[in-house]
Parts: C-alpha cells; structure tokens; sequence
C-alpha cells in the first residue's frame, strides 16, 4: 500500500509541474520501479499438514503461519472446506498483510465429534489471496492464489491393525542392505510382537536369501522400525525383489519391493589394434565385459580421438552388439589413419546402450607399425580424509592415561612398599 | 595403624585416578551444539555444529535403527526434508552424544509469474511436492503436479496449492 501512495502523491506533483529536483527523480524512479515490477503472486503457508490423532469430542487449537513470500500488500481470505469443515472455526476469516509483514501466524479450532469411523479423515484450511485490483500499469495480476494447509485426523481401527512400508536401503561399500520397514500402530490396541521375515528372490524368481527382522512391541498409535540385513556382497549384480511378511501378534500383512545389487554396468577391458601400418585402416577390437545378470542389449562403442589443439580429428563407430550376462565380449570398429601422424592423442571411447553411455578417457599412442591404448585399467579408490582433531585427542587421553598407569604402578609396586618396609 | 599414612596415600591415589578417568571421559564425550533440542523450521538446510565427533547419525526415529551416517570434521549443513528427525554425535571410541530432535516443517508456497494474457507460469517455491488445483472462473479445469523447485506453464484464474499425499 505505501508504494501506491507514494506514487500517487508524485504523479500529482507533476501535474502540478512544480517538481523540485528531487522529487522529479523520485516521481521517475517510482514509476520505473512500479513499471519494472514482474509480474508476481507468491503465498507460503507452513505446515503444509497438521496430523491429529482422534479422540472423541477432542478440542484443540491449531497454528499456522501465511508467509508473505514477495513482501507485498496482501488481502487474505482463510476457509475450511472437506469433510471436517464442520468441525473446525477459523479464528481470523479475513485481514491484510502488509509489504512490511514477512508472514503471520493465524489460528484455527477443531472441535470433533464424539465419534468418527476408523480410518483417515480431512479438511483443507484454504488460505486465498484477492487478486490485486485497480492498479495502475501492467503490475496487475487478475489471478487469484490459494495455499492449503491440510488437516489430518486418525481414528484408530478397531482391535490390533497395523500399517507399514519395506524401505531397502543400500548397498552400502561393503554390500550390506538394510530392509527396513516401518511399522505404524493404527489400531486401538498395542501390538505386542512385531517381526518380519524377508524373503529375496532374482529376477528369474529363484529364492536366495531369507532374514529375519528384529522383533519389537508398538504401542497404539506409535510407530517403529523392524530391520534386517542382507550381505549382497557375493550376490551377482542384477535386480531382485524382496517380498516382506509382517506377522503382528495373529495377523500379518505382505509388502514386495524391487531393487538392484551392483550397477548395470559395462566394462571396458582391453583395447587393442594388431597389424597396422600408418595411413592404413586400424581395426580396434574392445573387449567389454558386462558384469550385470541380464543380457545388455543393442551396444555399441563410440570412439573420439582429438589432436594437439584438443579439436576432434576422428570419430568412428562399432556395429551393434547383444552382450550376455555376466559375459565378455569382442566389439571392433575401424579408424582410417590417412594423413594421421605419429604421436600421442587423447581419446574419449563411449560405450553407448539403451540411453545410457559409460565414458572412459584414453590416450592413443600412434606409431610407424603400431597403436597403443594408454589408461585402461587404473582404479580410483575412496581415501577418507585423515581425521586430525580426533586424531589429537586420542592422542590427549592416551597421555593422560599412561600417565595414570605410570603413577599407580610406582606408587603401588614401588613406592608403598618401599615406605612400608621402612 | 603403623601405615596410617600408606593407606591415606593409597586412597588418594585411587580416588584421584577415579576422578581423573571421570573427568577423561566427560572431556572426551562429543559435544553438541547446534540445533537446539526441539528445533523447529521451516528452512530444508540445517546447521549441525558439534565438538570432538566425526560421524553425525540422523533417523527418523529415536531408537536409530536406520541411520544416516554423515562423516564430518567440522561443523556441517545438511538439507533434509520436512519430517522429525533425531540426531546424535559419534566421537572417539564409539562415544555418543545426546540425542536431539529436530522438526522440519513442511511449507506449501506457491508463486505465480504472468508470462502473457491469462497464461501463467507456476512455481513450487516450497519445500514439498505440490499438487496444483487449475481453475477457470469457478470450473476447475486441470490439476498439475509440481516437483520442488519446478515449474509449469499453466492457463487459468485461480490456482490452489497444497500438500501432495
């Protein structure tokens, strides 16, 4: 509202043509700004859902804050709509924000029944900004914007019930997967023995592993988590699926979740060139080992060779190749090398199937009667940083505790004898 | 009685050794610092400040059965989504810290730039998933499914957002 008082007040000073210097810049740049302004609503609300747990004729208060995300005048409107709308009072239907008013915290109050049936219940509490209206210059948006915060009410089932997701989690570097699974306790009574047991199975359905979880007891309307571990280490890479039953106290419930071990992944062995002459055809024959479980199908080998000045001086192409898996196969494509001179080059060589590509960076060593690939074979490996601050006060408490030991031991073996027998 | 004064020795002894191990092993317990216990924000990116530990542990639940295990030096920021969160520090020798808990607060913030005459782009500019209801006038007349962060081109009158389930 001030930024439109503040302009109004200039436009008339103009009129009267009785501008000072200042006010003249003042007048301009406010205009430009008002001008310049992009066009934009913003509207935050926070939390995005309020979760309850039911309890009859429950009455609480619950806030919420509208952020004012552009830092304009605003005119809010709040309204309860779903099927809780009845039970809820907004405390402050309708008020503005000020440019100055980064958010507002606002209230509303739920009165529920004596009785709901089980399951989930909502209401959305709509937050509405008026679009903006008789404004001078194209600032003007004629939309309207809403955010809604919803509200969520459990009522718990009745007797013992259970609700519960299997998240796999891994594999971490040394090939273990947790299967966790979160347990929610929905019904009206504590579950008292909780487990699952895992069962793993490949892609052909062949049964590979069995885990069991932890067990632990959930009180209603709690939750916790069941793990068990799997060491995938010696697993072949590939995909799997993980089939959960979750027996809680005389029921059960059966989750399934796919997931990978290792990366579908294609390797590079070796590359190599036999009999060749310069300014003959090179043929380069690429052993590439697929170390997943399924058959990669329709790759190919993209190979870019660059000069001195880093510029591509050779592109060339293998035909198409269906690898099995956990295989080794030959893939050869051919680089003419007329007017190729000898040295050394940098290479880039992609392996190229079903919208993936995996990249090695080579250096190609051409000679008079021979090539030579340089750079496959290297591994990174994953140092840790070195841990200095432990590191010292490790080296802190060691002191400290020798120093201990040493003045027990004297005093003990040496000295109290030696007083003693005095 | 004729040692009074060994025996004296011997329980100073013990009991300075006692009191030094004591005060060892408070020195060298991690420290936490920050958040604060029971913070609760709205902002995805938090600042774990703590002393003498290396490895942060954060779950979702306060028995910590599936743990983030984040490797740090020094003092960390880490983007987290809106949940609870319980979080302790791992110092030497497997030394644990307190636990803490920390509250992300989910915010729906829905922002609206006019690209031209009844055309809009819309932005998730909030920290979850938001599912856009499109009005035209009182008819709803589509409903998007904006990623945070993302953006649509969308033509309508009114545009509600709100928490995707």
């Amino acid at each position: 509202m001030r930024a439109r008082k503040f302009q109004e007040l200039n436009l008339s000073e103009a009129r009267k043509t009785k501008m000072n210097n200042k006010t003249a810049f003042l007048a301009v740049f406010g205009i430009l700004a008002l001008l310049l302004a992009p066009n934009v609503l913003a509207l935050g609300i926070s939390p995005g859902r309020t979760t309850v747990d039911f309890t009859p004729g429950l009455e609480r208060t619950v806030s919420f804050s509208i952020v004012n995300s552009e830092n304009k005048d605003m005119n809010i409107v709040v309204a309860a709509q779903g099927e809780l709308k009845d039970y809820i009072t907004i405390n402050d239907k309708s008020f503005s924000m000020s440019s100055e008013e980064g958010s507002r915290q606002v209230t509303y109050t739920i009165r529920l029944p004596k009785e709901l049936s089980p399951g989930l219940h909502t209401a959305e509490i709509v937050v509405l900004q008026l679009p903006e209206e008789g404004k001078l210059s194209e600032a003007y948006i004629g939309a309207a914007l809403a955010v809604v915060t919803q509200l969520h009410v459990n009522v718990p089932y009745p007797g013992k019930y259970a609700e519960a997701s299997l998240n796999v989690i891994g594999p971490e570097s040394d090939g273990k997967i947790s299967f966790v699974m979160p347990v929610l306790s929905r019904g009206e009574f504590d579950l008292v023995n909780v487990r699952a047991t895992i069962d793993i199975y490949t892609s052909l359905n062949k049964k590979v592993a069995t885990l069991n979880t932890n067990e632990v007891s959930i009180p209603s309307r709690k939750r916790k988590e069941i793990v068990a571990v799997w060491d995938s280490s010696k697993a072949p890479p590939g995909p799997y699926r993980a089939v959960a039953t979750l027996l809680y106290d005389e029921k059960s419930l059966t989750l399934e979740k796919d997931f990978e071990v290792g990366e579908k992944r294609l390797k590079i062995e070796k590359i190599e060139v036999n009999d060749f002459s310069l300014g003959d055809i090179a043929k380069f024959e690429m052993l590439v080992e697929n170390t997943w479980s399924e058959a990669v199908r329709g790759v190919y080998s993209e190979m870019n060779i660059y000069n001195k000045d880093k510029k591509l001086m050779a592109e060339f192409k293998s035909p198409t190749y269906d690898i099995d898996p956990l295989s080794k196969t030959l893939m050869v494509s051919f680089w003419d090398t007329a007017g190729v001179k000898e040295g050394t080059y940098d290479s880039t060589v992609y392996l190229r199937y079903g919208g993936k590509s995996e990249k090695e960076d080579l250096k190609i060593e051409v000679r008079e009667n021979e090539i030579n690939v340089i750079g496959l074979g290297y591994a990174i490996s994953e140092r840790r940083a070195p841990r200095g601050e432990n590191n010292g006060l490790v080296t802190i408490l060691v002191i400290a505790i020798v120093i201990l030991v040493m003045i027990n031991l004297l005093w003990f073996l040496f000295l109290r004898r030696k007083i003693k027998s005095r | 009685m004729k040692h009074k004064h060994v025996f004296a020795i011997d329980i100073v002894l013990i009991a300075g050794t006692l009191l030094v191990l004591a005060g060892l092993i408070g020195y060298s317990r991690p420290l936490v610092i920050a958040p604060l216990p029971g913070f609760v924000t709205a902002d995805t990116s938090v600042l774990f400040e703590f002393e003498k530990a290396g490895l942060i542990l954060i779950d979702d639940n306060p028995d910590f059965t599936s743990p983030d295990r984040i490797y740090a030096e020094d003092n960390l920021v880490i983007n987290l989504k809106p949940g609870v969160y319980y979080w302790k520090v791992q110092g030497i020798a497997g030394t644990e810290s307190e636990i803490r808990e920390l509250t992300i607060l989910s915010e729906v913030n829905l922002k609206l730039k006019q690209v031209s005459e009844g055309m809009y782009e819309v932005v998730n500019a909030g920290n979850v998933e938001l599912d856009v209801e499109v009005y035209d006038d009182k008819e709803i007349v589509g409903n998007i499914v904006l990623g945070i962060d993302e953006s649509k081109e969308v033509s309508g009158t009114k545009f509600i957002g709100s928490q995707k389930d």
